[in-house]
C-alpha cells in the first residue's frame, strides 16, 4: 500500500492534536491538583488569579519563563541541561501508541445544515467575545507606565490571531453555505484511524519508553551536585525498576486477553458484551470480569510508582530531601520536569484505560464508522483517562507516603507473585472459556 | 530511500556514542552514551525487520542493565581513573597492531564473503510465533539461560551475603 501526500497530511493532523492534547494536560492538571488538593484539604485554593483561579496556569507559565536560570556551581553542565529533556521524552512519546477514538470514514462531501452552522457560528462568535476581552484588558494596560513592552506585544498577538480565526471560521463558513456542499479534497472516503502509531508491539513500547523515563531522574539527581538529589535519584530509579516489573507482569494479563499486541485490537476485543445468565448484559471492558481485577489494581499502583506520585514519590519527597531529585533546578528545567510528570500521570491514565476500561468505547452504544461515532468515543475515552487524572491526585492528597524499604519490599515481595498470579488466573478464565 | 538515510543516520549515532563510551573521562556520560547507542541500535533492528526484538533491547539493555550501571556508577562514586601515561612502545604495538588487524579484515572479508540472498524462510516477527517457536523447537536454550540467570542470582546473592566478611574460598 503506497503511501502519499494525503497519509502523511492526515498523520500530521493526527500528531498536530495529540501533541496538542498532550500540551494542554500540565495547565489544566496543575489548576486540577492546586483546587482539587484544597478541595480534599478543606481550604479554597487558588482564587485570585481568575474566576475559580483559572488563570492560574497562565501565570505560573509566565513566571517559569521570566525566572533566572541557573546552573549550580559544580554540576555537570551539559547532563544539567539535557536532564529534563531526557525526562520529557518519553512522557511525550508514549502516547503515540494508544487508541484514542473510533476509526472512521472521511465522508466525501461535508453538507453545510443546521448543526454546522450552529457549532461554526458559534465557534466563532466565542472566539471574538475572547479577542474583544483580551484587546480591551491590552488596551487597559498599555496605558498603565511602567509595563513591560513584552506584555503588551503578547497581549495584541493574541488578540490578533484570535480575531484572524474567529474571521477565517467565518469565512468557511460562508464559503460552505454559497456551495452547500462541499468535496472533502483528497482525504475523502479514507479510513482514518485514530492513534498515532498502529504497530504490531504497541504495548511494547509503552514499556520500552516507561523504562527509557528512570533516565531524567537519575541524571537530573547526578547532575545536580547535591547529596539530597542524587539520593532523590537513586531512590527513585531503583523504585521505577522495581515497579516496572509487576507493571509489565500486569499488562500481560490484559493482553492474554486481547491476543495480540497491538492496544486497537485491545479495546477492539472489549467492545463487545458480556451476558450474563441470558438476562445482564453487561459491556466486555476487562475490568468487568473478576480475573483482571487484581491485575487492575496492580497495575494501577505499578503506574503510580512509575510516575512517582504519591504514595511513591521519593523522587520528590518533599519535606524529607528538599525537592528530590530537582531540587537545584528553577525556571523552564523545572517547568520540563513538572510538564513531564503529568504528561506521564496523562499516558499511564491513558494506558490503563485502554487496557482495562475499555478504551474509546462507549457502554450500550455501538459507535457509527462516521465522524459521530468518533467524536462520542473520543468523549468517552478522554472522561475516562480524566477520572483516572482526578483519582491520581484525589491518592496523592489522602495517603501518607509509603517507607522506602517497605515500599521496596512491597513492590517485589506482593506486587510481583500477584501479578504472576493473575496471569495464571487468566489463562485458566480463557481456557475454560469464562472470558 | 529514506531506509538508506536513516540507516546511515543512526549508524553514525550508535558509533559516535560508543566512541564517547570509550573515549570520554566521565563514567556516567559513558553510560548514558551507551544507552543512546543501544537505541540506534535498536532502530537498526526495527530495519531489519524484527521490532520485537527492538522493543525488547530497548527494555532489557537500555532501560534495565543501563540503569543497574548507572545506578553502581553513582552509589559507588565512581570517578575517572587517571591512567599512568602510556610508553611509546606500547603506543606503537597498538596502534600497529590494530591497523593490521583492520585491514586484514577488510581484505580477507571483501575476498571470501558471499553475499547471501536472503533467508531462505521468512524472518519470523510476530510475537506469538516467537513464542510458540520458544517453547517448542528452542525449549532447551529457554530452559538453559534460566539456569544461567539463577546461577548469575545466586552467585550476586552469595558474594554479597553477610558471610562474604570471612574470605569466601570459592
Amino acid at each position: 500500500m503506497a503511501i502519499d501526500a494525503t497519509d502523511i497530511a492526515l498523520s500530521l493532523l493526527k500528531i498536530a492534536i495529540v501533541l496538542g492534547v498532550m500540551l494542554q494536560v500540565t495547565p489544566i492538571m496543575a489548576w486540577v491538583e492546586r483546587r482539587g488538593s484544597a478541595l480534599i484539604q478543606d481550604r479554597p485554593g487558588p482564587n485570585r488569579v481568575g474566576p475559580f483561579g483559572l488563570i492560574q496556569s497562565f501565570a505560573d507559565a509566565l513566571k517559569f519563563i521570566f525566572k533566572e536560570d541557573i546552573i549550580p556551581a559544580g554540576a555537570h553542565k551539559w547532563l544539567y541541561t539535557l536532564a529534563p529533556a531526557m525526562g520529557l521524552i518519553p512522557a511525550l512519546t508514549t502516547i503515540a501508541v494508544v487508541p484514542w477514538g473510533r476509526p472512521f470514514r472521511i465522508p466525501e462531501t461535508i453538507e453545510y445544515n443546521g448543526l454546522v452552522a450552529t457549532v461554526g457560528w458559534a465557534t466563532a462568535g466565542f472566539l471574538l467575545l475572547l479577542a474583544f476581552v483580551v484587546g480591551a484588558a491590552t488596551g487597559r494596560l498599555s496605558h498603565k507606565p511602567g509595563v513591560s513592552r513584552l506584555n503588551i506585544v503578547i497581549g495584541w498577538l493574541v488578540t490578533g490571531s484570535l480575531a484572524g480565526l474567529a474571521f477565517a471560521i467565518g469565512g468557511i463558513l460562508i464559503y460552505l453555505r454559497s456551495r452547500y456542499i462541499v468535496e472533502v479534497p483528497a482525504a475523502g472516503g479514507r479510513l482514518f484511524e485514530p492513534i498515532v502509531a498502529d504497530v504490531d508491539i504497541g504495548i511494547l513500547l509503552i514499556f520500552a519508553l516507561a523504562s527509557l523515563g528512570v533516565y531524567g531522574i537519575v541524571s537530573a539527581g547526578w547532575a545536580s551536585n547535591n547529596k539530597y538529589s542524587l539520593f532523590g535519584g537513586i531512590r527513585a530509579s531503583a523504585q521505577m525498576i522495581s515497579y516496572e516489573l509487576s507493571l509489565t507482569l500486569a499488562a500481560i494479563s490484559a493482553l492474554l486477553v486481547a491476543g495480540s499486541l497491538r492496544l486497537s485490537d485491545v479495546v477492539w476485543g472489549q467492545t463487545g458484551y458480556f451476558v450474563l445468565f441470558d438476562t445482564i448484559k453487561l459491556p466486555a471492558w476487562n475490568i468487568v470480569s473478576p480475573a483482571m481485577w487484581i491485575s487492575f489494581i496492580v497495575f494501577s499502583v505499578s503506574a503510580f510508582a512509575e510516575t512517582n506520585r504519591l504514595p511513591f514519590d521519593f523522587a520528590e519527597a518533599e519535606a524529607e530531601l528538599v525537592a528530590g531529585y530537582h531540587t537545584e533546578y528553577s525556571s523552564m528545567k523545572f517547568a520540563l520536569f513538572f510538564m513531564a510528570e503529568y504528561m506521564s500521570m496523562f499516558t499511564m491514565s491513558c494506558v490503563v484505560t485502554t487496557l482495562f476500561l475499555g478504551g474509546w468505547d462507549v457502554p450500550y452504544y455501538n459507535e457509527p464508522p462516521t465522524f459521530i461515532g468518533f467524536f462520542f468515543s473520543a468523549l468517552a475515552f478522554l472522561a475516562k483517562a480524566g477520572f483516572l487524572m482526578f483519582v491520581f491526585v484525589w491518592v496523592r492528597w489522602t495517603i501518607p507516603r509509603l517507607k522506602y524499604d517497605i515500599l521496596m519490599r512491597v513492590g517485589w515481595k506482593v506486587f510481583l507473585p500477584l501479578a504472576l498470579v493473575n496471569i495464571v488466573l487468566v489463562a485458566l478464565f480463557i481456557a475454560k472459556g469464562w472470558i | 530511500m529514506i531506509e538508506f538515510a536513516v540507516f546511515f543516520f543512526f549508524a553514525a549515532v550508535a558509533v559516535i556514542f560508543a566512541l564517547v563510551v570509550v573515549l570520554h573521562r566521565n563514567p556516567v556520560v559513558g553510560a548514558l552514551s551507551l544507552v543512546a547507542s543501544f537505541f540506534a541500535l535498536a532502530v537498526m533492528y526495527v530495519l531489519l525487520d524484527a521490532p520485537f526484538l527492538a522493543a525488547l533491547q530497548v527494555i532489557v539493555y537500555a532501560g534495565a542493565i543501563m540503569v543497574l550501571f548507572l545506578f553502581v556508577i553513582m552509589l559507588l562514586n565512581l570517578q575517572y581513573q587517571r591512567e599512568e601515561p602510556t610508553r611509546p612502545i606500547q603506543q606503537f604495538l597498538g596502534y600497529f597492531g590494530s591497523a593490521a588487524f583492520g585491514v586484514s579484515l577488510v581484505y580477507y572479508i571483501s575476498k571470501y564473503a558471499v553475499i547471501a540472498s536472503g533467508p531462505k524462510t521468512r524472518f519470523v516477527t510476530s510475537a506469538k510465533t516467537i513464542g510458540i517457536r520458544l517453547f517448542e523447537a528452542y525449549i532447551l536454550p529457554f530452559e538453559m539461560v534460566s539456569i544461567l540467570l539463577l546461577a548469575a542470582i545466586v552467585g550476586a546473592l552469595v558474594l554479597t551475603s553477610k558471610a562474604a566478611g570471612k574470605q569466601v574460598t570459592e
